[in-house]
């Protein structure tokens, strides 16, 4: 018994001690307690020289990833800077990890009560769940990146955005279509040899929009090009994603590109002895034999335009689409060192063709289906069932991507592309 | 003195009954020490721990919008500690809750996307309950029938099970349940289909309180919950008293997976709108720990649930408001279980410390 109760007090003497150990952590946190107050301090204000605003984002995974997240991740630290330079200060609240479950309607209130003005929610799964909080804070502004349920849904507060990535796809294109023109040239292979092989995660729209425009660019410089898709029915899986490049590359593929979060296809190239072009991330110094170029969206404008409306409390677009014309798709390094000779200049060429308008990827004359040309596709689905059921995105001799929403609508299976499994 | 080496330094006994009064205090002991350990862990982490608790703590139960989230955290923890309790309490190892969750979950959502038209909300809601508790308990008593008829490995049979079922919600979502295509999303059920919020958090948690009064009286209270015990505590006793054993497990585990069908059915309805491959979450496994933390008992697991609630959610708002990974939250969890259970060992066993040498001597 006496034994027991000295235990006790021990106990109750070391939990004091903490006590007084934590009281002397105090100063730290109260040093950080100005920063969260401000954003209400400067509503109140006048007008500050310097404005703060607080912005949730939350992210399905985080910045170790190296590619999908992580892209979110350069964007903001890009806009931030930007934003700084116009006396905008940001203080941004980050969620990572968050699953595409009630879970992210969690994290959306989280923000929301913590004084969050403008929340972002990084990944497609995530609007469903953030369009059951939306209403509770009509104060707060909501973003679904990449999806398309948002901007017309009759709120005023909830907002979609994209960028024409596929525009990008169509210049990695004609990179690689030079490339394989050079090898046809230099009597490498032969005419019907230049097969491309594609690593895609689904067969979703996002993902057929970006691989037939890559497609539709290498074929514009290598006309006798053909295509292999295989899906491998995730966004991220390493492993699949490496067999999938190496099942591609035996079956002869001797270029291959991807729509999937990792650098396993470009490793996996490099490994066959073929060349790769990549997405979301320079993939040039894990295969520097192997990887011509990248593409990526750069969130950088975005956030930058939309932060900068919340700031000065002026309203926004709901539905925000842009492409090279804002820097809103950008292109990683050229891989000089194997790219075919000309190619910088190429790019520069189409690049400048496509902001002026003059050239569109999904030009009609470009491409067919089951031998026909297509003369009427819809874009929209107002019905909910899944299949575009309105407005006609083909006029003046083009398939209009991303014209009447941003989250891309191009789900077509035209020639020349073989789906090798439509399974996912 | 060599023959004090045979003597180990620490012998354990096994202690006989111990005051309450002092195994609560061992109890609420081995909770400060967690914290204390916990507080080591946030500073190393660079935060300071009074604040983190403080944050924790208000970010859990600190506002409304709060507790209704730690609340939604909770209803599938303590439902589920619910369901494997019996099984428990016979000391058959059901690990699969959260494949009878997903089951259930599943058979929910069939009548959820395709019947809401033709159903009114109510019955359809029934319905749905109803044909989650029968998935969920289907989906257990297989490995129960194996178990009762040729004395398969329940706890390998019932954990593989989840991975199958598992798999065929990952088949739906990209399959024939798909909504856009290339989505893997499964659309978010008709309104009609959805449980109905009271207090702000979906009526889920009305359901799981009924339940803890049904499961306490059923293991207390009724023949079936006294069977359950005898074989708990003794197989050849029950088989001596003449019960049919096999007959009993089998009716258990069904409860068991019923009770966790309709915990999956409230969380793809009530929390989720949908159902995904990750409808249980995780939940069948940290409900094994809220299930021995109360000791089987129904009400105890009310208390439990929600702290372990408040750790989850005010974990969130840690690393919302003061940028501290989530995962030193889970590590402070972890040692706020692996305390409170390892606690029960210094209350069931007593440890006694080899004498100094001249007392020794002297006995001797």
């Amino acid at each position: 018994m006496k034994k027991f109760l000295a235990i006790l007090l021990s106990l109750v003497m070391v939990l004091s001690l903490a006590a007084c150990g934590g009281g002397s952590d105090q100063p730290s946190p109260t040093t950080d307690k100005p920063a969260e107050n401000q954003p209400a301090d400067d509503q109140g204000g006048g007008a500050p020289e310097t404005k703060t605003v607080k912005v949730g984002l939350i992210c399905i995974g985080d910045e170790n990833d190296q590619g999908y997240t992580y892209n979110f991740i350069r964007g903001k630290e890009a806009a931030t800077e930007a934003l700084a330079a116009k006396g905008i200060d940001v203080d941004w609240v980050v969620k990572w990890n968050i699953a595409e479950n009630s879970g992210c309607e969690d994290a959306n209130i989280e923000l929301a009560d913590d004084g969050c003005q403008l929340i972002i929610n990084n990944s497609f799964g995530f609007e469903d769940h953030m369009l059951k909080v939306v209403d509770d804070y009509p104060e707060v502004e909501f973003i679904a990146c990449t999806n398309q349920g948002s901007w017309n849904d009759g709120r005023d507060n909830t907002h979609n955005a994209f960028a024409n990535i596929y525009e990008g796809r169509y210049l990695a294109g004609v990179v690689a279509g030079m490339k394989l023109q050079q090898m046809i040239d230099e009597g490498e292979i032969t005419a019907d040899q230049a097969v491309i092989g594609y690593v895609g995660a689904f067969s979703f729209a996002e993902v057929i929009s970006g691989f037939t425009a890559y497609f539709l660019g290498a074929r514009s410089v290598c006309p006798s090009v053909t295509m292999k898709v295989q899906f491998v029915g995730s966004w991220s899986d390493a492993t699949e994603e490496a067999n999938a490049a190496s099942a591609l590359a035996d079956m002869g593929c001797v270029m291959i590109s991807q729509h999937s979060d990792n650098t396993t296809p470009a490793t996996t190239a490099e490994a066959k002895g073929v060349f790769h072009t990549g997405y979301n991330n320079d993939m040039i110094s894990v295969a520097p034999g192997a990887s011509l170029i990248g593409t990526r969206i750069n969130w950088a404008p975005y956030f930058e335009y939309a932060i900068e409306a919340v700031a000065n409390g002026e309203s926004f677009d709901q539905d925000w689409c842009h492409g090279m014309d804002m820097g809103a798709v950008v292109m990683t390094d050229l891989n000089e060192d194997i790219a075919a000779p000309g190619t910088a200049e190429k790019l520069a060429e189409v690049e400048a063709k496509i902001r002026s308008g003059e050239l569109q990827v999904f030009d009609t004359s470009t491409f067919t289906i089951e031998g026909k040309a297509l003369e009427s596709a819809f874009a929209l689905d107002t019905d909910g069932d899944f299949t575009p059921d309105s407005e006609e995105a083909v006029f003046d001799g083009a398939f209009h991507e991303s014209y009447f929403q941003s989250a891309p609508y191009f789900a077509l299976s035209i020639d020349g592309i073989e789906w090798l499994n439509s399974a996912f | 003195m060599n023959h004090e080496k045979k003597i180990p330094l620490i012998r354990l006994a096994k202690r006989d009954g111990m005051e309450g009064w002092k195994v609560w205090c061992i109890r609420f002991g081995s909770i400060v020490f967690a914290l204390l350990l916990g507080a080591l862990v946030m500073a190393l982490a660079g935060a300071s721990p009074v604040t983190a608790y403080g944050t924790m703590i208000s970010g859990a139960l600190g506002k409304k919008s709060a507790i209704r989230q730690t609340v939604k955290i909770a209803v599938p923890l303590l439902g589920c500690a619910l369901a494997i309790a019996p099984c428990f309490k016979m000391r058959f190892w059901n690990i699969g809750a959260e494949g009878q969750i997903t089951a259930g979950a599943i058979a929910a959502s069939y009548f959820a996307l395709f019947w809401a038209g033709r159903l009114p909300s109510p019955v359809l809601l029934v319905v749905m309950g109803v044909s989650g508790a029968i998935a969920g308990g289907v989906w257990a008593l297989i490995p129960a029938f194996f178990k009762a008829r040729w004395n398969t490995n329940e706890t390998l049979f019932t954990l593989m099970m989840n991975y199958i079922v598992i798999g065929v919600v990952r088949w739906l979502q990209g399959g024939p349940w798909e909504g856009r295509k290339g989505s893997q999303i499964i659309p978010q059920f008709d309104s009609a289909a959805c449980l109905p919020r009271v207090l702000g958090v979906h009526c889920g948690w009305i359901i799981v309180l009924v339940l803890v009064v049904f499961m306490h009286v059923y293991m207390n209270h009724t023949k079936h919950g006294y069977e359950i015990a005898v074989i708990g505590d003794s197989v050849n006793t029950a088989r001596y008293a003449g019960m049919n054993v096999g007959r009993v497990m089998m009716r258990t585990m069904f409860l068991s997976g019923a009770i966790s069908g309709i915990v999956g059915f409230i969380v793809a309805s009530g929390a989720n709108n949908t159902l995904y491959d990750g409808v249980a979450g995780g939940v069948g496994f940290t409900s094994i720990t809220v299930a021995w933390l109360s000791q089987l008992n129904a009400f105890a697991m009310v208390a439990i649930s929600m702290l372990l609630a408040v750790l989850s959610k005010g974990a969130e708002t840690l690393q919302t408001r003061m940028a501290v990974p989530t995962s030193i939250s889970d590590i402070i969890t972890g040692i706020l279980l692996f305390c409170m259970l390892g606690c029960e060992f210094f209350i069931n066993y007593k440890l006694i410390f080899r004498k100094n040498s001249h007392k020794e001597a002297a006995k001797s």
